[in-house]
């Protein structure tokens, strides 16, 4: 037991903190409806403010906490309650993009600033024994973490209970136009579950740097993985059981990290104990538990094509035009064109899932992982290349079907949650193991025919690749199968009565959609000779999601746009760079990415057709100010129809002249 | 005294009123009447402040609240009870209650509630969503009273109700108007609504077609709105 001790006490402090980070997320998600894939770089962002006040500007810790937690806290709080606002009347799965786009850029924003680097962190809680349990001593920050995670429990519960404040927030989850119309602004009721929400995630932030001892802005964004893991447990509802959750997600990872020490085909299982306690409650709660909150916004359908159908044929005979002369026109930057070329499949695939059937994904990096192993395994086998690369794709087929089960009970935004976990779970456990990528690296390479080691002619036969999924997918879309999926995107429940079987389709598109990303991933993993379990970061899923919805709603140009912003314009930074007056390229590709996040909030915010609602209703009030009183004009029509004679001119006149004088009546 | 003057209000570039003005005088009944489709519901939303018109004003009392929010309109004795039930499902009887009441005088909000529907006071602690359709109406109408509103805007209250309990309903609602209460009522019992009213306007395709007291109402002329003879 006594060895025990040590992991107990390191997994109730950080158990206590994941706690606090969950209440904060479950806290602005029944209250908004959005969840905030961002929540953990908030909490990162007030870390790294935290450290600004302390180390850069010299204040002492009790002010620079205050100032990080309090205020930069508020504030970061109220900017997502605008946000939240916005995002009020999209689909979930914009709902994600735009908070994941947010992440994008709050992350983005602190590499600009402080470096990609580990920093170190000072711990500012005393670090002096407390007291001793058998011996083993708990030091006070310990203590207090603790402490105040139960009294931020405690509180927040009461405060949910008892105060007027607390119950609408909870109204305001129900039924907000009502709790306007009861006299409560549920702006105002938001914007304070927000700064609440925020406040938790800069402390959780703040504590949990200290406890690392160091600041790292990929653990601390990845706070919220472990808040989900925590949310969970009280089923991204309850805030008490949301704090319990982290205490049991915090005391699972140490203790589990004590036992798999020994063993090491389950090392990495410790730090996955956030996703395994989250897939474990996504796949054992009951349906009925994991309804999403607020109200069920279908996707607007992608409008025809303004253009018309010459104006599309000479475009598109332009672009394969430009495809083709891509070797002879872009010079040394071919290497980045080889790589876009096979991300084109991806963005496909990642289309023909999230946009054509209406399904999501945050594990399409995860897919190309696995047939990037596949492939580099077979080759080992001596496999002809080609058959390597199609097994690379066939192995994944099985995988996409295991991911369609979490899909076919739950709605989208469970469905993100559980592919993340998947995905960082098998960054975190599986790539490590020799049946992925190993220690080392995994060799990978170009067929050794044809004089393929030419980025020229690699090029040609990665383009006709390329191609062909592009056909594949448009075969897809244009089948029986196609336009079930694009049925099952608005209604899963008419498909439903209507005698198709839904989950057959939902099997067969994470099929093919996994079968593409593994063709993508073999690929890309063939460019560079080699590839080790860093070439496939699981934060990317997020990215390629983000990207997608900023390039466009058309199969085939999403995925060109989508493959070059993602692959394609990197190579082009330094250009960029010197023609903004030298630069430095790193900066100006964070810049990028921040740019990328922005964008990907705004196609978000506007997704529903915002703009062109807002240009129509505006062009009612306008019409109606530029032409005088509507009513008389819409009078004299009514009347004339009622009259159901000819109208002659003296009728017109006598219309007019009663609208206008008799239009009240009474 | 309650104005809607010359309201245009449309949906997304959608036309719904064109022109409609409409008062309710202190201390009065107003019915307004009129087929599916006609505006009703989208007229009661826009003097309640949740949808802004494209045109016209909304003046109380002199007031010109055209642009305030529905919570603003509340702190003008504007008080409008939706369509279906205006209750918050997932919150016990008491929490609706508590939402309900002025601010600084929670304590009264459920002895009043009580006082008016003594079954609430029987389930003070049970979610409001599981309570029977009659009760979740009462718990929606206590708020005409609990608010002491002095205008009450009523959206089809006794929908989908037991002749019984719609018979209760009514009594309350003439009993609020006896407190001197202004009761702006969309209703579907037409002649009852015309039984209470004082003044009724009837609407029809976005426009007020008729605007009078009850007995100069007649009838035919009223079928003929509801089933579009004539058209």
């Amino acid at each position: 037991m006594k060895d025990y001790i040590p992991y107990i006490i390191f997994g109730l402090t950080s158990g206590a903190i994941y706690g606090i980070s969950a209440m904060g997320l479950v806290l602005t998600y029944k209250t908004a409806g959005v969840f905030n894939f961002a929540h953990g770089a908030v909490c990162a962002a007030a870390a790294y403010a935290f450290y600004d006040l302390r180390e850069l500007q010299g204040l002492p810790w009790p002010v620079a906490a205050a100032l990080a937690v309090l205020v930069f806290g508020a504030l970061l709080g109220l900017i997502l309650e605008r946000m939240a606002l916005v995002l009020a009347n999209v689909s979930t799965a914009y709902k994600i993009v735009a908070t994941v786009g947010l992440l994008v850029a709050i992350r983005s924003c602190i590499v600009l600033r402080y470096g990609a680097e580990a920093l170190p962190f000072q711990p500012f809680l005393p670090q002096e024994t407390a007291f001793r349990i058998e011996g083993v001593r708990v030091n006070y920050d310990n203590v207090i973490d603790l402490l105040l995670g139960i009294a931020a429990a405690v509180a927040l519960f009461v405060f949910f209970r008892a105060s007027r404040l607390g119950t609408a927030m909870r109204g305001v989850v129900d039924d907000a136009p009502l709790l306007d119309m009861t006299g409560q602004s549920p702006a105002a009721v938001r914007r304070s579950a927000w700064i609440i929400g925020s406040v938790f995630a800069a402390a959780s932030g703040v504590l949990f740097a200290s406890v690392q001892q160091q600041l790292d802005v990929n653990i601390l964004t990845l706070l919220v993985v472990q808040a989900f893991g925590a949310a969970a447990v009280g089923l991204f509802r309850s805030l008490p059981l949301a704090f319990v959750g982290g205490l049991a997600v915090g005391l699972l990872q140490k203790l589990a990290g004590k036992e798999v020490a020994s063993h090491a085909e389950l090392q990495g299982i410790d730090t996955n104990m956030p996703f395994l306690v989250l897939l474990l409650v996504l796949l054992v709660a009951r349906r009925q538990q994991l309804v999403e909150v607020g109200r069920h916004i279908k996707e607007r359908a992608v409008p025809p094509s303004p253009f018309p159908a010459w104006v599309r044929t000479a475009g598109f005979a332009a672009l394969t035009v430009f495809i083709l002369l891509v070797p002879q026109i872009v010079g040394t930057k071919l290497a980045f064109w080889n790589v876009t070329a096979t991300q084109v499949i991806l963005f496909l695939s990642l289309g023909l899932l999230v946009r054509t059937s209406g399904q999501i994904s945050l594990c399409h990096i995860g897919f190309a992982a696995i047939g990037a192993a596949g492939f580099g395994h077979m080759l080992q086998h001596d496999v002809p290349w080609g058959l390597a690369v199609l097994i690379g794709g066939a192995i994944v087929i099985p995988i996409g079907a295991i991911i369609a089960l979490p899909a076919m009970r739950l709605p989208t935004l469970y469905l993100a949650l559980a592919t993340l976990g998947f995905n960082i779970m098998l960054a975190q456990y599986a790539f490590g193991k020799s049946y992925m990528f190993g220690f080392g690296r995994l060799d990978a390479r170009r067929p050794d025919v044809w004089g393929m080691e030419d980025d020229k002619r690699y090029y040609y036969l990665l383009v006709t690749i390329a191609f062909l999924c592009l056909l594949l997918v448009l075969a897809v879309e244009r089948s029986r199968l196609g336009r079930l999926l694009r049925a099952m995107s608005d209604s899963p429940t008419a498909l439903t009565t209507s005698g198709m079987n839904v989950n057959v389709t939902r099997v067969m598109v994470f099929c093919i959609s996994g079968f593409l990303a593994g063709i993508s991933g073999a690929l890309y993993a063939s460019l560079f000779g080699s590839v080790n379990q860093d070439s496939f970061n699981y934060l990317d899923s997020l990215v390629v999601l983000a990207i997608l919805a900023i390039s466009g709603r058309r199969t085939i140009t999403a995925a060109l746009v989508a493959a070059f912003l993602y692959k394609g314009l990197p190579g082009y930074v330094d250009t960029i760079a010197s023609a903004l007056g030298d630069q430095d390229p790193v900066q100006v590709q964070t810049c990028l990415n921040i740019l990328f996040g922005v964008l990907a909030i705004a196609a978000a915010a506007l997704s529903q057709g915002q703009f062109q609602n807002w240009l129509s209703d505006r062009g009612t009030v306008w019409e109606e100010r530029s032409s005088g009183p509507r009513e008389l004009r819409y009078q004299t029509v009514v009347a004339a129809r009622r009259a159901k004679r000819p109208r002659t001119e003296t009728d017109r006149s006598d219309e007019l002249v009663g609208a206008g004088s008799g239009g009240r009546h009474g | 005294m309650f104005e809607l003057r010359g309201i245009h209000a449309a949906y997304a570039g959608t036309k719904v009123l064109r022109g409609v003005d409409l008062v309710v005088p202190p201390s009065s009944v107003v019915g307004l009447l009129g087929p599916n489709g006609a505006g009703k519901t989208t007229l009661l939303r826009v003097a309640s402040g949740l949808l802004k018109p494209t045109a016209g004003q909304l003046v109380v009392d002199g007031k010109d609240l055209t642009s305030a929010s529905p919570h603003r309109l509340v702190d003008h004795g504007v008080c409008h009870v939706p369509e279906g039930r205006g209750i918050f499902p997932s919150l016990t009887v008491r929490d609706n209650l508590l939402l309900q009441s002025v601010k600084g005088k929670e304590n009264e909000a459920a002895e009043k509630a009580v006082g008016a529907f003594p079954r609430l006071g029987e389930r003070m602690s049970q979610l409001a969503g599981t309570l029977s359709g009659g009760e979740q109406q009462m718990l929606a109408l206590a708020r005409a009273y609990v608010q002491n509103p002095r205008f009450v805007l009523l959206d089809e209250v006794s929908m989908g109700l037991a002749p019984k309990l719609v018979d209760e309903i009514f009594e309350f609602l003439d009993l609020l108007a006896k407190t001197g209460t202004s009761l702006l009522l969309v209703e579907q019992y037409v002649t009852r609504a015309l039984a209470v009213a004082d003044y009724v306007y009837l609407l029809n395709r976005g426009e007020v077609v008729f605007a009078g007291e009850p007995c100069e109402l007649d009838a035919d002329a009223l079928a003929e709105q509801y089933v579009g003879a004539g058209h």
